[in-house]
């Protein structure tokens, strides 16, 4: 294991505040030498160090940034903090506790961007997050961190906090834009993509919260040596959320590449004695889900990707033995079919019929034919959507379908008896009914 | 922005090589192939698509995953297959998920046989549901507004209506409540949707979700037939289809012309249709016997309209409203002049000379520039209300192709919120405010005029720096849409100032650029154009010399006596006209007045001697002419109600009393007398103006024929707008609600005007009035008020407040300002 | 398959919603004819409370286009007046030049805005997968039988607050504590919403070690 660089001292006390995170390093050299690189080298830079985005998609973040045009315009970057797929809580914990760290990230990803104005946009819910990231803006700001000319470079950013309001799509990063923009959170045709018309229809990089807070190190480091870490095509660490059936649930940071059973049974304890590991969603809620017999698979994104399932955020959720596989179907289908804006058809009106078709089968009116009908609806639903929310909720409802289809056959059968037993108990009254 | 040129390319859409222009929406060029895919949310009026019902989706050569055609451009070699398996399966799966909650209610929809989900549903659908879960029952049908009901079981959540409502007509009022699956469309805390143009969304809904309340019900599309035509009630002139069953006009639909309306309607013209229908209308000749006007036959009506205009004489005076086609008008001056032998008739009301130097086609711009101006300039009129259609024109241009859009108005307008700068001035200083902006362009003084049209001088300097620089360095391509009304205030200043702006301005000549005039009255361009002016023969020809009276010199001379009898086309100028009180006191003195009229208005009630029933504009048959100088063709949709006869040969049949003849036999006739007759509109032909009408202005050879103006007649003197002393400056306005068909319209009546007195909070405070109080507008000497109801406006211009002209009660046009007081009611 | 046999029972929509599915009347209601349009009100018409209007322009201020503002402009109005209520919209929409419309779509949307009126203290327990694994359900319907009475206490099941570690967790007016799982430590928390105290203070994330959970407080 490497040591430490996102949560290194990142319980030190006061470390949210600009005298302790200046003590550990934050906004010295390192920040001088990224704001005193070209811009097309410290953009190389960030190629070189390979690293994805830690929002989910995985996508590399300096080509991300090497997209953006040149010229006098207004540019914006967004730092996406709308943390809100299930299981996912890392972004949280870097704000609450070393929030300047996403500040130093941002002066240098606005520079490297060629932005001028930057929005944090903070799920709604995170208010004490955003209490502290308030006071990390004003502290910067009166230091001179922000505003015109950074450290006496002729680099000026102007940077906003934007609260959101409750929206899962919104992380999204279209429909973000629109929020941000202040109208309804629905994500938009893509393309054109946010590189060239984005907020304010102007070009914008958006990223996430620990996509950002890796740059100061990234910088500090030199590309080489990061991309050192971890395996190919997944340099770096990552942090990563453990929840669910462990015994010691919270956030960790890994090497890529690490065991998912040293994760789940190292780090986070496993379920605990006389459990098993049934099945588990790698990369949050809307990541396919692996079985207990997965679980050496190397925690990266090609490997994730290989096993027809992804990294995602980073969010593990484990679900052990003593759960019913439907339950967690419907819930996880549920939130879909809440957080679906209802701009396309295929997502707003699939998970809404997923989620009639699996309290059928909890009511007892299904059979299992209406199995077939599921996986066939998830496949209706696939690829045929303005975003990839109605995706998030079919990739990991069909895989629960299809890895565990015998169980929810014997559920269907069970509750079928169960809703028989009860409908002749209720036609009569009079006679008693075996169990 | 300049209009953008269009290159041609080849692509490939299901195996045939196809051309069509690049960057074309594929939806679109798909066409070009004969090949159609589906689509309920794209729709091009509504601008950017938005790709959210995922009908559109198809293959393309290439890219993985399945594309929409709705915001897919082509390019050239693109290779587009929309019939593979994997094209139909989604296309089926995205019917399936429509139809889980649509209740299927065909039998009893409004829409069934013309609804775009039963034709995509039959067309790409897979036949067959799987869903077995009770679909979802919602109260319907429910009101969304007077004249529109909404089905929420209906709705697929296309999107259209409220795009239409927040990104078109920019009123957003409806929205879509909630989100994801329960999603809805409706508006905030209960409020109806009423706006000018609510209606366009029954039209743009592709399922039975908006209906209109006057036509539920009341035909199947196999009953109906379509009937193409123009909307004959506002300047705007939108090309419609009547839909017509059993020789009743039972709804209007717009009839898309890039070049009039774009394909929209407002809902005057969409609902008051139903004026036509209406008990209350004239269909058969009335005359005045013994003080009481009752029916009597067309030999009688006619016999004593003759007879009356015989003992006048050539002491006969004529008005044409704007419902009068450029035939009838042209027949009117020809009974007037050749056969009556007077000059006494007139209908916009002012001088002919100032509308024949700024229509001059040099000058003209069209609608469409507007679209692609580099900056428009509105003053003083409010499209909305004068001629509705172009305000989504503006905010069209304004939107899409960012035009910078200025407003000069003395009213605070509803295009101020897309305007790079709003300007006030009081009523009455139009002449001052165009000198003042006149002096800013060429350099002079601005204050002076400024102060005279109590506007602010540097507020002037802004609005000329803009004009002068909208193209960059250059002044580039403006059009100014200025109301014709201006040139009736302020002793005719108006005009040779504008004339003097625009050539500063550097229109002269340019396409894309010029002045488009909001006339006041429907057919203001082609009555003018047809010789219905004082002292201006047809095609602005000369007339023998001697007096001819405009407007107000005809209520003069019939005050006078020197005219004794009135002839009115489509008019009520106690309704129509300022100074009402001066026009009662002239019908009273009038001893004939004879009316073609659709409804008995009061002056005509009290005082008309013979009442020809007019027809209505899905009657008629002529042609009007738009105000950029498309001439276009009313053609009937319906029979003529009850008796009522062709106007042309009413006219004609009076001549023939009178001992001439006219020589009009049939409607084309007119027609051709009209063409032959105006240099400008020579060789026009009924076919050659067809369904979409025909620009005379683009024709070379007419403007070469176009008579030459005066060189500037008047000094560009300008009037200084009185100090208001305590009192208030009077300033008008016509509410496009304000008219008789809106008062006739069982559907539209409710939105029938009451009076209203728009002020500044300061003014109120000073007066101690609040908003929603009732109080009395008077101007003061005769004692004579109006009774009104105070509504505060943040933007008004303290020290003028405004009134309703137009209506039936209460009108402002019995007011004789410039001052006026108010007090408690 | 016992212990999370709750996790759609009963009690569990994330947000609550009228018996016609919804969040806000309206399905099964037609519009009140007597209303006049809603269009953007003019600032003549509407009085606005002063801190109120100084704080919608303040957020106005900081973005390219106004309209950005609409969302912290509703929370800064919610926070007066407890929900969306019309009136809060009006005058918000007021002050942004907006119509009233458009600030309702923006709020229908969101899950913090309630366009009903509501208990002005929010208290969302998240009712998520990793939370109901943990006994989430079971802490809803327990603090609901603890605090139905509570009428300005805003109770809600939602969607995941992003704090799986202290599943199963509540947030009390922004204030994250977990996990709750104890009787004992749900009637506290239940008597600390009541009074309106600092809610499991032993608890609150803000608390908690990230690297090693074991070691925070427990």
């Amino acid at each position: 294991m490497t040591d430490l660089i996102l949560f290194k001292n990142i319980d030190e006390p006061g470390l949210a505040t600009l005298d302790v995170y200046r003590a550990r390093g934050g906004y010295g050299d390192r920040l001088r030498k990224a704001l005193s690189m070209p811009r097309d080298g410290l953009v190389e830079e960030l190629k070189a160090s390979g690293l994805r985005g830690r929002g989910g998609a995985g996508f590399s973040m300096g080509t991300k940034a090497s997209f953006m045009p040149k010229g006098q315009m207004d540019k914006y970057l967004v730092c996406n903090a709308d943390e809100s797929e299930p299981g996912t809580f890392k972004d949280r914990e870097l704000m609450q506790k070393c929030p300047h760290m996403l500040l130093e990230g941002m002066i240098i990803a606005a520079y490297a961007a060629g932005a001028t104005r930057a929005f944090i946009y903070i799920r709604g819910e995170y208010q004490q997050q955003a209490d502290i990231l308030e006071r990390a803006i004003a502290e910067a700001k009166a230091a001179g961190l922000l505003g015109d000319r950074i450290l006496g470079f002729d680099v000026n950013l102007e940077l906003w906090l934007h609260r959101g309001a409750g929206a899962y799509i919104c992380g999204e990063e279209t429909a973000l834009l629109d929020s941000l923009e202040g109208k309804r959170g629905n994500p938009r045709l893509k393309p054109p993509f946010p590189a060239n018309q984005g907020l304010y229809q102007g070009p914008t990089l958006i990223n996430n919260v620990e996509t950002l807070a890796t740059l100061p190190h990234i910088v500090e480091m030199g590309a080489g040596e990061y991309a050192k870490i971890g395996v190919e095509n997944s340099t770096g660490t990552k942090l990563i959320s453990i929840s669910g059936h462990v015994m010691k649930p919270g956030n960790y940071e890994i090497e890529l590449g690490m065991s998912s059973r040293d994760i789940i049974y190292g780090l986070a304890g496993g379920p605990g004695e006389g459990r098993s590991v049934k099945l588990w969603f790698p990369g949050g809620s809307s990541s396919p889900v692996l079985t207990g017999d997965d679980l050496d698979i190397p925690y990266d994104f090609n490997s994730m990707a290989k096993a027809g399932t992804m990294l995602g955020s980073g969010a593990i959720i484990v679900v052990d033995d003593q759960t019913s596989v439907v339950d967690v179907a419907l819930k996880t289908a549920q939130f879909y079919r809440h957080e679906s804006c209802g701009k396309c058809t295929p997502c707003r009106e699939g998970t809404n019929w997923t989620v009639k078709m699996l309290e059928r089968i909890k009511s007892g009116e299904a059979t299992p034919m209406d199995l077939d009908l599921m996986a066939s609806v998830c496949e209706n639903i696939i690829g045929n959507c303005l975003c990839v929310l109605g995706d998030a909720m079919a990739m990991p409802v069909g895989s629960m379908v299809k890895k565990f289809r015998g169980e929810f056959e014997e559920y269907i059968e069970a509750a079928r008896e169960r809703a028989e037993r009860e409908l002749i108990a209720s036609i009569t009254p009079s006679v008693e009914v075996a169990a | 922005m300049p209009r953008p040129e269009l290159k041609e390319i080849t692509f490939t859409i299901d195996g045939r090589e196809v051309k069509a222009p690049e960057n074309m929406i594929l939806v679109d060029a798909a066409k070009h192939g004969d090949v159609d895919i589906p689509v309920f949310c794209y729709e091009p009026k509504l601008g950017a698509p938005v790709g959210a019902c995922r009908m559109c989706l198809v293959e393309i050569e290439g890219i993985p995953k399945l594309q929409t055609g709705c915001s897919t451009p082509v390019k050239d070699g693109m290779v587009v297959h929309t019939a593979t398996d994997r094209v139909k399966e989604a296309q089926q799966a995205v019917v399936e998920f429509l139809l889980i909650n649509h209740p299927l209610d065909c039998p009893v929809c409004d829409k069934g046989g013309e609804c775009p989900l039963q034709d995509i549903s039959f067309g790409w659908g897979g036949g067959k549901t799987r869903f077995i879960e009770p679909k979802r029952h919602f109260q319907k049908p429910l009101e969304l507004s007077p004249l529109i009901a909404i089905d929420r079981e209906r709705c697929i959540l296309c999107y259209r209506c409220v795009r239409f409502s927040q990104e078109l007509s920019e009123d957003y009022q409806l929205i879509l409540h909630e989100r994801g699956a329960a999603t809805f469309v409706g508006t905030f805390d209960g409020h109806p949707y009423v706006a000018p143009f609510s209606g366009n969304i029954i039209e743009l809904c592709p399922v039975g979700a908006l209906t209109s309340r006057p036509y539920r019900f009341r035909a199947r599309p196999w009953d109906i037939e379509g009937s193409g035509s123009v909307c004959a009630l506002c300047p705007g002139q939108c090309n419609v289809t009547f839909t017509v069953r059993d020789d009743r006009v039972l709804r209007v639909l717009a009839r898309e012309n890039e070049g009039v309306d774009d394909g929209w309607l407002c809902d005057r013209g969409r609902f008051a249709y139903q004026a036509i229908h209406v008990d209350e209308r004239i269909t058969t000749p009335l005359f005045r016997d013994g003080g009481v006007l009752r029916p009597v036959s067309w030999e009688r009506a006619l016999d004593e309209a003759a007879s009356l205009l015989k003992k006048a004489g050539p002491r006969v005076g004529a008005l044409a409203g704007g419902g009068t086609t450029n035939e009838e008008g042209f027949l009117l001056q020809r009974l007037m002049r050749e056969v009556i032998g007077s000059q006494h008739l007139d209908a916009s009301g002012v001088n002919p000379d100032d509308l024949w130097t700024l229509l001059d086609p040099e000058l003209q711009a069209t609608v469409p520039d507007l679209e692609f101006a580099h900056t428009v300039l509105v003053l003083g009129t409010e499209p909305v209300d004068d001629m509705p259609i172009i305000d989504l024109r503006i905010r069209k241009g304004v939107r899409r192709n960012r035009v910078k859009l200025a407003v000069a108005t003395p009213r605070p307008s509803s295009l101020d919120a897309n305007a790079e700068l709003s300007l006030r001035y009081a009523p009455g200083g139009e002449g001052a405010l165009v000198a003042a902006l006149t002096a800013a362009v060429y350099g002079g003084d601005v204050v002076a005029p400024a102060e005279a049209a109590g506007a602010d001088a540097d507020a002037v300097r802004a609005l000329a720096e803009l004009l002068r620089t909208g193209g960059g360095d250059a002044p580039g391509d403006v059009v100014i849409v200025w109301g014709t009304s201006m040139l009736q205030t302020d002793g005719g200043a108006v005009a040779p100032a504008l004339l003097k702006l625009t050539a500063g301005l550097n229109v002269r000549g340019r396409e894309g650029a010029g002045l488009l005039a909001v006339p006041a009255s429907a057919n203001e361009r082609g009555l003018l154009e047809a010789g219905v002016a004082p002292g201006m023969a047809p095609g602005f020809g000369e007339v023998p010399e001697g007096e001819a009276y405009h407007v107000e010199g005809i209520a003069a001379a019939l005050r006078a006596g020197d005219l004794t009898a009135l002839y009115l086309m489509h008019e009520d100028p106690l309704r129509d006209r300022p100074g009402s009180a001066g026009w009662d006191h002239a019908l009273e003195k009038t001893t004939a007045v004879i009316a073609h009229a659709q409804f008995l208005s009061p002056g005509l009630e009290a005082h008309a001697n013979v009442i020809f029933p007019a027809e209505s504009y899905a009657e008629k048959e002529g042609t009007i002419t738009h105000t950029d100088g498309r001439v276009q063709r009313l053609r009937p949709a319906i029979g003529r109600q009850g008796e009522t006869r062709a106007e042309w040969w009413i006219l004609g049949e009076l001549a023939k009393r009178l001992g001439s003849d006219l020589g009009v036999l049939t409607g084309a006739m007119a027609s051709k007398q009209l063409f032959d007759a105006v240099p400008f509109y020579k060789g026009l032909t009924l076919d050659a103006i067809g369904g979409k009408g025909l620009r005379w202005p683009a024709d070379p050879d007419a403007v070469a024929a176009y008579p030459v103006p005066p060189e500037s007649r008047r000094d560009s003197g300008y009037e200084a707008v009185p100090t208001p002393n305590g009192r208030l400056r009077l300033g008008t306005f016509r509410s496009i609600w304000a008219s008789s068909e809106v008062e006739a319209s069982p559907a539209l009546k409710f939105l029938a005007p009451r009076q209203q007195v728009e002020m500044a909070p300061a003014d109120a405070r000073r007066l101690g009035v609040r908003h929603g109080e009732k109080v009395l507008v008077g101007s003061g000497g005769d004692g004579t008020t109006v009774e009104a109801t105070v509504t505060l406006r943040d933007a008004a211009l303290p020290g003028s407040v405004f009134l309703q002209t137009g209506i039936t009660n209460n009108a402002a046009n019995v007011l004789d300002g410039p001052l006026v007081e108010i007090r408690k009611a | 398959m016992a212990n999370i046999g709750h996790l759609t029972g009963e009690g569990l929509q994330a947000v609550p919603r009228y018996a016609h599915g919804s969040r806000v009347p309206g399905w099964d209601d037609a519009v009140d004819l007597t209303k006049d349009p809603a269009g953007v009100p003019d600032p003549a018409q509407v009085s606005v409370p002063a801190d109120l209007r100084a704080s919608i322009e303040d957020y106005m201020s900081r973005y390219p286009d106004h309209r950005s503002a609409a969302i912290p402009a509703l929370h800064a109005a919610q926070k007066i007046y407890g929900w969306c209520s019309p009136e809060a919209i009006e005058q918000v929409a007021c002050v942004m030049r907006l119509t009233p419309g458009y600030l309702t779509a923006v709020a229908g949307f969101y899950d913090q805005f309630d366009l009903q009126p509501m208990g002005h203290r929010p208290v969302y327990v998240c009712t998520n997968i990793s939370c109901s694994l943990r006994g989430a359900d079971e802490l809803l319907a327990s603090l609901q039988d603890e605090l139905h009475d509570s009428l300005d206490v805003n109770l809600r099941g939602f969607e995941c607050l992003g704090a799986c570690d202290i599943a199963p967790m509540v947030s009390v007016e922004g204030v994250y504590v977990g996990p709750v799982e104890s009787p004992e430590e749900i009637a506290e928390l239940a008597a600390q919403i009541r009074a309106g105290e600092d809610p499991l203070p032993a608890k609150q994330l803000l608390k908690r070690a990230c690297q090693d959970p074991n070691s925070g407080p427990s």
